[in-house]
Formats: C-alpha cells, sequence, structure tokens
C-alpha cells in the first residue's frame, strides 16, 4: 500500500502529523526512562462530557480528563492498546500510506502470549478482539492529541455523494462535480485536502436517502434549482459532514436537510447540524451550525393549525404512505425530546406530534406520491416560505 | 525416676477383667487386635519419652492361621525405652492391677493395665504365653521371659526365662503375643491410630508392618521431646470419697495431720490443721479410724477449702508449639501451620492444658467441614466424634465465616487437652466430656489460632491479587517497549526492563525478577 506518489497538501499534512505525535508521546517515554509510571491524560468521551453550547450550537466535549495510566489496572490494556495505535499510525505516516480504519485494526491485531502466576498456565490475549476497541482507541489518540484521523492520513469507508455546478481540486487534479452521467463524486475521505475551485449554486441539498438522491439527481434537480445535491446514505460519515460544513462555512451556501420523518431521521439532521454525541470532539469542524431542517416533518403530514399550515398530504395519501411506529421508535422520541439542542418550541411541537400520532414517513413516500412533487412543489415551496427548522 | 520405684501392688484378680474385658476394649477380634496394638505403643511411647529418650518404636503384625472368624496373629512391639527390670518384668505383664497408685501421673495408659489385658486376651483366646525380651538402660544383659497369667490366683507364671549378652548396648522392651484379631476389619483403625500417633509425636520413629506385607515408615522429624510428665500428689479440691478412703487405709496407724500432709499437693502442717480444724477432726486421731461420716465430711471440706495453691500445672506433658506444628507439617505438608498452648488452667481441682494445632493449604485435602483430630494425654481419640466436647465447640461456638474460611477448605484442627484427670465420657474413652472450664479454654484456643489464620489467608489474598495484578500488567510492557521503540528509535530492551523497575517498585509483596518468567 506504499504510494508511489503524494500530492504536496499529502506530505504538508503528514509532516505535521507526525510531528504532533512525535511530541505528545515523547511524554511517556520520559517518564518510563526516569522512573516513573507513564501514563497519558485525555478528555473524557463520555456522555457526561459531552457539552451542548448553545452559544456555537454544537455538540462539544468539556474539559473532564481521565488519566490512563499503565500502572492501573482497569487502564493497563488499553494503555498498551493506545501505544500500540500510536506506533502503527506514525509507521504508515512515515511509510507514506492511506491506512483505513480496519487496517489498522488488522496490522495491530496479534496475540500475546504470558505465563500465568503462580500457576504458570500458558494464557493468552489478543493485542485486540473486535475493531470497536482499535476504533475507540483510535479516538483517543485523535482526543489525545488533537489531530483527526483524516489529518493523519486514515481513511474510513466513505460512502457520501455529491453533484451539482461545482469545480474541485482533488489531489493534483480538477474535478468538475456537474459532469459525472449518471453517477457522483464520492466525497473522499479527507476532505480538507479539497480545494474549491469554482461554484454556481445558491443552496445545498442534503439527502439522507441515496434512492431518493438519485431520483433528483437523474431528473435534473440540481440544474433547475442552481443545487448542490449531497447524500449521506444514511449516518453521516465524519468526510460529508465536513465536506458539507465546508460548503456552508466557505462558499456562504445555505445548507437544507431532509430525512425520514421519525426520530432517526431527525438526529441525523442534528448530527449534521451540532454533531454527534460519541464523536464530539470532532464537532468544531464536522457540524454545520446553519443547517437547516426542511423535512420531512410531521406538520407537513398532518399540517397544523397552531402554524396555520396545511397538510401536503390527503387523508387518502396518509392511510397509503404513514407507517406505525415502533415501540423503539417511541422510546427514542421520548430521549430525543430531551436532548437540549432539541429544545425549541418548533422541534418540541414536531416531536409531541410524533409522540401523539405514533406514525413515521420515509422520503420515499413523498417521491412515491409523484417525484414532480418531491422535487417541483415540496422542496421549492418550502425553501420559498422558509418552512425549515433550525 | 523409674517406673518401678513407684510402688507396685498386687490387688484385684485377672478373672474380674477377663469377664468385663469390654471395659478395656477387648470386645471382639477386630477391636481386641487394635487394642493390643495400641495399648503396647503406648507403653512403648511411656517408657522412651518420659525418660528423656527418643522414641524409636518398631511394630508388625503376622497373620500365622486364619479361622472364621478372624485370624491369628503374632503382634510385636519392639521400643528403645528404659526397659523394665527383669525382676518386676513378670509382674509388669502378667499380674493384673500392678501399679503405681495414689500419686497421680499423666500417662497414656489408663491403669497401667492395658499391656496385661493385651497378654491375657492372647492367653484365652490362643493358648499362648506372652515374649517378653527387656534390655534395661546400661544393662550388661539381655533377659528373655516366656509369661502366662494364673487367671485364678492372678499371678504371673515364668514358663522360661533366659539372659544373654548385651552386647551392643541396647536398651529397651520387646513384646511378642500371639493373638485372636480380625485384621481386615481392624486394619483402617490401626492404620488411622499409627498415622494419628505419628503427628503428635514427631519426635518418634515409628515403623509399621502389616499381615499383608506393607511398610510404613514414619520417620523422626524433630529431635525435640515434649517436658517428661512427673507424679503429683492429688490436689485436696480434686479428691474423692474412695480415693480418701484408698489412702486412709495405706496409711492407717499415721495421724491424719500427717496422712493429710503426705498425701495432697499445698497441704503443709497449717493449712492440714485448718482443714481438721473446720471438719471438726482431731488431727492426731489415727488415719485408719475415721468413720465414714468424718470421711465424707472431709472430703467436702478438702473440696471447698478456699485457702490453698491451685493445683500446680508444671508436671504436666504438653507438647508445645515446636512439637504441634512438627507434626502436622509432617504429615499434611500445609501451606500454613499454627499451634499454641493454652496457660495451665484448672477443673475441679485438677489441672489441664489446651492446646491447638491448625494445618492449611498445602497437601491438606479439601473437606466440608474442618479434618478435626483429637487427642487427650497425647492419645489419639478415634470414635465418639459426636460428642466430644471440641466438636461442641466447633458446632456451637465456632463461625468459621468470620474466619475468611468457606467450605470445602484444607483445614486441619488438631487439640490436645492434657491432665493428670481427662474427664472422658462412658466407658470407650473416646470423648471428652463438656467440662464448662475445658470448653472455655478450647474455645479461646480454637479462637487465636483461626484469627492467625484469617490474617494469614487475608495476607495471602493480598498477595495473589498483587501477582495477579503484576502478570496483568507486566504481559504488556513488551508491547509497550516496542511500541515506543518504533517512534522513538530507542532499544526496547531499555524501555522494557525500565518499566519492569517500575512495577516491581510498586509491588508490596511479589516482584518478577525476569520478564521471561511472564511473557513468553
Amino acid at each position: 500500500m506504499t504510494a508511489v506518489y503524494s500530492s504536496k497538501v499529502d506530505l504538508q499534512a503528514r509532516e505535521k502529523a507526525l510531528k504532533i505525535l512525535y511530541e505528545k508521546f515523547r511524554e511517556v517515554l520520559k517518564s518510563i526512562m526516569d522512573g516513573n509510571p507513564p501514563k497519558l491524560v485525555i478528555k473524557k468521551r463520555t456522555l457526561s462530557n459531552t457539552v451542548y453550547d448553545p452559544e456555537k450550537k454544537l455538540l462539544l466535549l468539556g474539559d473532564a480528563t481521565f488519566e490512563r495510566s499503565f500502572l492501573d489496572l482497569r487502564e493497563a490494556r488499553k494503555f498498551m492498546q493506545t501505544l500500540l495505535m500510536a506506533s502503527i499510525i506514525y509507521e504508515s505516516l512515515t511509510n507514506g500510506e492511506y491506512p483505513t480504519i480496519r487496517d489498522l485494526y488488522y496490522r495491530g491485531k496479534h496475540t500475546i502470549r504470558y505465563r500465568k502466576l503462580p500457576s504458570k498456565a500458558i494464557g493468552e490475549e489478543n493485542t485486540w478482539e473486535e475493531q470497536s476497541e482499535s476504533d475507540s482507541v483510535i479516538r483517543d489518540i485523535e482526543v489525545f492529541t488533537n489531530v483527526l484521523r483524516e489529518e493523519m492520513l486514515i481513511l474510513s469507508k466513505e460512502k457520501g455523494k455529491v453533484v451539482g455546478e461545482l469545480k474541485i481540486r482533488s489531489g493534483d487534479d480538477v474535478i468538475d462535480l456537474s459532469k459525472m452521467g449518471h453517477g457522483a463524486y464520492a466525497i473522499e475521505p479527507t476532505p480538507d485536502l479539497i480545494e474549491f475551485v469554482d461554484v454556481n449554486a445558491e443552496f445545498v441539498l442534503v439527502i439522507e436517502k441515496d434512492a431518493v438522491f438519485q431520483q433528483l439527481h437523474r431528473i435534473g434537480f440540481w440544474k433547475k434549482y442552481r443545487a448542490i445535491l449531497v447524500t449521506s446514505a444514511g449516518q453521516p460519515d465524519r468526510a460529508t459532514r465536513r465536506f458539507v460544513r465546508r460548503l456552508n462555512e466557505e462558499l456562504k451556501l445555505p445548507v437544507y436537510v431532509i430525512s425520514d420523518s421519525d426520530p432517526y431521521g431527525y438526529y441525523i439532521y442534528s448530527v449534521f447540524k451540532t454533531g454527534s454525541i460519541t464523536l464530539s470532539y470532532e464537532s468544531e469542524r464536522l457540524a454545520t451550525p446553519q443547517a437547516r431542517f426542511l423535512g420531512v416533518m410531521m406538520t407537513d403530514i398532518f399540517g397544523s393549525d397552531k402554524l396555520r399550515k396545511k397538510p401536503y398530504l390527503t387523508e387518502e395519501e396518509r392511510k397509503n404512505f404513514i407507517i406505525k411506529a415502533k415501540e423503539r421508535d417511541i422510546k427514542r422520541a421520548k430521549e430525543l425530546r430531551e436532548y437540549p439542542w432539541f429544545k425549541s418550541d418548533r422541534w418540541q411541537l414536531e416531536i409531541d406530534e410524533f409522540l401523539t400520532r405514533k406514525v413515521k414517513l420515509e422520503i420515499e413516500a413523498l417521491a412515491g406520491k409523484g417525484l414532480k412533487f418531491l422535487s417541483d412543489r415540496y422542496i421549492p415551496e418550502k425553501i420559498e416560505v422558509g418552512d425549515w427548522i433550525v | 525416676m523409674t517406673a518401678v520405684e513407684e510402688g507396685f501392688k498386687a490387688i484385684s484378680p485377672a478373672e474380674f477383667f477377663y469377664k468385663n474385658k469390654e471395659l478395656a476394649g477387648f470386645s471382639n477380634p477386630a477391636r481386641a487386635l487394635y487394642q493390643t496394638i495400641r495399648e503396647l505403643i503406648e507403653n512403648s511411647l511411656d517408657a522412651t519419652e518420659n525418660y528423656g529418650i527418643l522414641p524409636t518404636v518398631k511394630v508388625s503384625i503376622r497373620e500365622l492361621e486364619k479361622i472364621p472368624e478372624g485370624g491369628y496373629y503374632e503382634v510385636v512391639v519392639e521400643d528403645n525405652g528404659v526397659g523394665i527390670p527383669p525382676k518386676y518384668v513378670p509382674q509388669a505383664f502378667a499380674q493384673l492391677l500392678f501399679s503405681s497408685k495414689y500419686v497421680l501421673r499423666q500417662s497414656r495408659g489408663m491403669f497401667g493395665l492395658g499391656a496385661k489385658m493385651a497378654v491375657l486376651y492372647a492367653q484365652i483366646t490362643t493358648g499362648q504365653p506372652a515374649d517378653v525380651i527387656v534390655a534395661p538402660i546400661k544393662s550388661k544383659h539381655i533377659y528373655s521371659f516366656k509369661l502366662k497369667i494364673d487367671i485364678k490366683e492372678n499371678k504371673p507364671v515364668i514358663l522360661s526365662f533366659s539372659v544373654t549378652s548385651n552386647l551392643h548396648g541396647k536398651h529397651g522392651t520387646l513384646v511378642r503375643l500371639v493373638t485372636l484379631g480380625d485384621w481386615s476389619r481392624a486394619k483402617q483403625r490401626i492404620y488411622e491410630y499409627i498415622k494419628r500417633t505419628a503427628i503428635i509425636a514427631p519426635y518418634a520413629e515409628i515403623g509399621f508392618r502389616d499381615p499383608e506385607g506393607n511398610y510404613i515408615l514414619f520417620e523422626r522429624v524433630i529431635d525435640k521431646l515434649p517436658p517428661p510428665a512427673r507424679e503429683i500428689l492429688p490436689h485436696p479440691h480434686g479428691v474423692d470419697i474412695e480415693t480418701l478412703k484408698d489412702i486412709i487405709r495405706a496409711k492407717a496407724s499415721k495421724p491424719i495431720v500427717e496422712t493429710l500432709k503426705e498425701s495432697f499437693q499445698g497441704v503443709g502442717e497449717t493449712t492440714a490443721r485448718r482443714i481438721l480444724e473446720e471438719a471438726k477432726i482431731d488431727p492426731g486421731k489415727k488415719s485408719g479410724e475415721l468413720t465414714d461420716m468424718e470421711v465424707e465430711v472431709l472430703v467436702k471440706t478438702m473440696k471447698n477449702f478456699k485457702d490453698v495453691k491451685p493445683p500446680r500445672a508444671d508436671y504436666l506433658s504438653y507438647l508445645g508449639n515446636e512439637i504441634i506444628t512438627a507434626g502436622l507439617n509432617k504429615v499434611f505438608e500445609p501451606e500454613f501451620v499454627y499451634a499454641t498452648t493454652r496457660k495451665p488452667s484448672v477443673y475441679e481441682g485438677h489441672a489441664f492444658i489446651v492446646e491447638v494445632g491448625l494445618a492449611y493449604g498445602g497437601k491438606v485435602p479439601l473437606v466440608e467441614k474442618p479434618l478435626v483430630l483429637r487427642y487427650a494425654n497425647k492419645i489419639p481419640l478415634l470414635y465418639d466424634e459426636g460428642s466430644d466436647v471440641v466438636i461442641k465447640v466447633l458446632n456451637e461456638s465456632i463461625d468459621f465465616s468470620v474466619y475468611e474460611i468457606e467450605f470445602p477448605a484444607p483445614l486441619v484442627i488438631l487439640t490436645h487437652i492434657c491432665s493428670t484427670k481427662i474427664p472422658y465420657k462412658g466407658v470407650g474413652k473416646e470423648a471428652v466430656a463438656d467440662v464448662p472450664e475445658i470448653e472455655k479454654e478450647l474455645e479461646n484456643a480454637i479462637r487465636d489460632s483461626l484469627r492467625e489464620l484469617r490474617s494469614y489467608i487475608l495476607r495471602k489474598r493480598k498477595e495473589m491479587e498483587e501477582i495477579e495484578k503484576a502478570v496483568t500488567i507486566a504481559k504488556y510492557i513488551p508491547e509497550v517497549a516496542n511500541s515506543l521503540s518504533k517512534i522513538y528509535k530507542v532499544d526496547p530492551r531499555e524501555i522494557s526492563v525500565k518499566l519492569l523497575e517500575i512495577l516491581n517498585s510498586r509491588l508490596k509483596t511479589f516482584k518478577i525478577d525476569d520478564l521471561s518468567n511472564v511473557v513468553v
């Protein structure tokens, strides 16, 4: 996997990451050589240390830290894993590689054989068992070094796609995102290394569902409405979130998000907007606080007397398209209702409506009513009248 | 003082004992074989350790003929004891109740009777005489006897007698009997008895050859003997009517005040006179002339007389920490052993000492309740465990969980009660009665020992936890060292050595000498 060629931005990123890793872990070596128990002081990545910053409207990592000491029985294994992972990342940076997190998992996984005392029986233990273990120490290293994995040239499998009138430079190539045919540009794992060259668009539309994205792409929605069309294909990955953030921040384009009308869909929107609980340490770079939730709203389906809003669906259509909510949907909605970033009146109204009606609706159902309804009425009309939630 | 100077005296007919052989433990062939072995071994131990000789006892049982009720066996027990002077041998082995009287001494045999019962039983069941060979200490000769008992007359009959030169300066006694027994039914008992004897007498070497040709040798593991049991006069608080009558009969012509002075410990001229004054008896009255009424009043007065020193205990033969732990170590190879000897205490005018030993872990088998080894005056008590005071204390007063012991556990509890008079329960003499004073001493000694065990268990548990911790961390050292060496180009071995040093410096009870002990 040794790269025979690296672009200049890559090389710079590598050198920067190597230097920080070298500096940050030197404390550990020094401790050992001085005869002191080595330890790492890392910010806690727990729900309790995840803070919603109402000013920035972001989910951020708090200031609470914990000590991962090698001599602490509960932390010894994690300490070993953290150093093992650091050395693997360091080596792959030196070698000019682009490992995925799965690669790192395999590269570090091996068996430690040891003798139990006093029985002297042989014990075996893997450096890590599941990829979740190695992923977890990657996150710890990101927090400890304050360098994101993308900046360490670690790739993850990205599924985000984009089309629209946008020219970018990726590596040494300039790519025109309006000339992708029926396909789309796959957002690269290191979106920070992308350079925006030229843009002609008025807004960004993020579609949770890949199928609906493709439908809108084929009927030329982005051309007609001068949009940049993005899909996260489900839960958004880091690259997609970072890319959307850059579109908003650097190109000053408003971002609209469309997801299913259920608590999971709402949460996907909030991940774009405020960040996720597990990756709160990256929110400042990944979240788009200005992102607008366009739909699908409960009030789109049923209308609202309070908002003086008429429903987009008839009684008959509702019968065909809506699905009964499951027990876990209800439970999730009740959790969502308590998150500070869902505490606005507008969101409480939507969630309460969901809890009252106990039904959900997928975006595909709106496309099912007619693709034209979705592309030429529902979306443009809602943007036009400003029927979105921030 | 040797056995022969104790004033032997013939009292009671052999016939009585034969008719009441259950009393002495000869009720059936199996029991008789066991009892024969036991009596002879106990005589041998008394004849050695009480005279400062480290015992070497050789025991063999050979089957001569099988018969429906068992078999005829030749039993030989040989020791390196003082050896009875030849002129006393016939009485000592072939005349019942030839024994010292009116003085007390802690000894294994109860009446000085056991060996004679064995001889008598052998004679009755097989018609064979007993062979007794003695070599008294420093004697130039060895004396061999063939003896029988004239049952009607209770007199020894010497069938043959010979003298040979003691060329090698040997000393000791050999007894050979041919007797009715039942090895297959006595086997387990006899082995258990010998094993338990070996535990409490680790200063003895005991060899045993059984009728099946097996040989087992319990080697001597300690050269220290318990202090010898010495004779002591009875204490006034421990007197009873029969004993007092025996005493005044023996000293009939002496004034009672002299008899009291001569016959009881702690009683001098003043005390004797005060006792008699309280009992309203003329001190000058001849002992033999006391009426039954006066004897009764005198006993009562003596028992309740306050102003007398408590019974002396310095003549008791206790084992002490060293011997008990040596015995437990030898037989059980435990990882923890502890023994405690309580200060002497008194019940009903008799001094006693309680000792307790514990063995835990190691090769001690796991048991659902503690394996209890009971001893009284160094004799193992094998039966009637359920009614013994030790079991009562263990069942009613000891909560093992308080001492961090959860059963099944590898735990042996040894108890030893020594006294001039062991308060046995029933005629079997296998269980000690629950006398409150003894119960209290046992409880204290057991608790004291268990507290020691508890701190050992806790210490050990801590150590185990620390070892576990050390391994948990140490196994990652090479991984951490390699990882750092990849970034900083430092020799990973150097980092490993440092890390191990840091780890060891934080361990209190355990160190890892070399990483290769943990990392494979």
